[in-house]
């Protein structure tokens, strides 16, 4: 089956390879939650992400050369796309007030108001958008290792750090086992 | 705590900053892709229209020479020659610099691509009828600078994106592109004034080229802006009286 589907893909990225545009977006539609979860814990802000998302889109079709075809990277490729248009948005912003997302406490199951996770979530906030990048990688989007450096373009050993020093700054008690 | 509860947390305080994705995205990212340009035909066309515009303005500069001269102004970008209000009872490299009252931004910008400028000073003084800020370069100019004044003091720090007060009732924002302020300056980064009109001088922002000080000042800006060189710098005069 996922040879299948993977047959699949490789026959869409061709066709977007020649230039076909509706291809392209069925190639990147199922990484378009993931790049929007990406670009709204590093832009803080829902309305400013689907911008984004949206503009890395066609930033991605533009250089769709670069990926030579391998639909195997496409994933990592495409996240760095949209990592650097929230980087670019947050240096054009920079000096504008800062949208913080819509802090609307989400009550837990059961109905009480989960203090541990809206702590996390403001320590989260304070660390800088490319402190958040790795977490946001490895924790949220679940990605592997080595898919995090290939996003990030540094190797598998120095995103394991980044991913540890990070996480060791919302909790300083933490140990490697407890993060990896 | 298992790795399982720190990543449920943590899984949990993302999941609050995000929020789902509008269910509209999809098609609104397959309209824009639909829509935008073809892929590859029109940006080499751009891109060689870029350079050919390059080269064309590189000439113009080259004849022109425009770099011995103040590249703008505040308000309009512009060289202002006038002979109203001058500030300058001691000696200044500006003629006869005219103050932007109005609130609106002054923006200078180079015509070529230039190399990362380093700041390497911030000076301020205080001179009859004006205070000056001065952020001195050394290797090259930066790509453009903006100064934006501002109603209060509050300004976000880059890239942190904390709020940071400054002394004053209201401020101006340097936003300089294609600089460091961090390679080859070793001053103060939090410099308070004493002055009248010119109350402090603040860092709050350097990072990938781009660096940002925030002013703040004891009333609305009254400013003009002018790149100088020898030694390359911005100087910002705050009118006092």
């Amino acid at each position: 089956m996922i040879g299948v589907v993977m047959e699949q893909r490789t026959q869409i990225m061709a066709r977007a390879a020649e230039g076909d545009a509706q291809a392209f977006a069925l190639l990147i539609e199922p990484l378009l939650d993931q790049s929007y979860r990406l670009a709204a814990v590093m832009l803080a802000d829902r309305s400013t992400a689907e911008d984004a998302v949206q503009e890395a889109s066609i930033k991605a079709w533009r250089k769709l050369g670069q990926l030579r075809g391998d639909v195997g990277s496409l994933r990592s490729w495409f996240l760095s796309i949209v990592a650097n248009e929230c980087r670019m948005v947050r240096r054009q912003r920079w000096w504008s007030v800062v949208k913080v997302a819509e802090v609307s406490p989400i009550p837990a199951a059961g109905g009480r108001f989960d203090e541990t996770s809206t702590d996390l979530k403001t320590a989260l906030l304070r660390l800088s958008p490319e402190e958040r990048l790795p977490l946001v990688l490895h924790f949220y989007l679940d990605l592997p290792l080595d898919e995090v450096a290939r996003t990030l373009g540094v190797s598998p050993a120095a995103a394991k750090s980044r991913i540890y020093r990070t996480a060791r700054k919302l909790r300083s008690d933490l140990t490697p086992e407890e993060v990896f | 705590m298992t790795r399982e509860d720190f990543r449920r947390e943590l899984g949990d305080a993302f999941d609050s900053i995000s929020g789902p994705p509008s269910p509209a995205l999809p098609d609104r990212v397959r309209s824009a892709l639909v829509e935008a340009p073809e892929r590859r035909g029109p940006v080499w066309i751009a891109a060689l229209a870029a350079a050919v515009i390059a080269v064309m303005l590189v000439g113009v500069l080259l004849v022109t020479n425009p770099l011995n001269r103040p590249l703008g102004s505040g308000g309009t970008g512009t060289s202002t020659p006038s002979s109203s209000p001058n500030p300058t009872a001691n000696p200044s490299p500006t003629a006869s610099p005219v103050y932007n009252c109005t609130g609106s931004s002054a923006f200078i910008k180079q015509q070529a691509v230039p190399p990362l400028a380093l700041i390497d000073a911030v000076r301020i003084g205080t001179h009859a009828g004006y205070d000056r800020l001065t952020i001195e370069f050394k290797a090259g100019q930066p790509g453009s600078i903006q100064v934006r004044p501002q109603t209060g003091t509050t300004f976000v720090t880059d890239p942190k994106g904390e709020q940071v007060k400054l002394a004053g009732q209201d401020g101006i924002m340097v936003v300089i592109n294609g600089a460091d302020s961090h390679t080859a300056y070793s001053g103060s980064t939090d410099i308070k004034t004493g002055f009248s009109g010119l109350l402090e001088v603040r860092k709050v922002a350097d990072f990938e080229g781009a660096v940002g000080w925030a002013v703040g000042l004891s009333k609305p800006a009254c400013f003009h802006a002018d790149m100088l060189s020898n030694p390359t710098r911005l100087v910002i005069d705050i009118q006092t009286s």
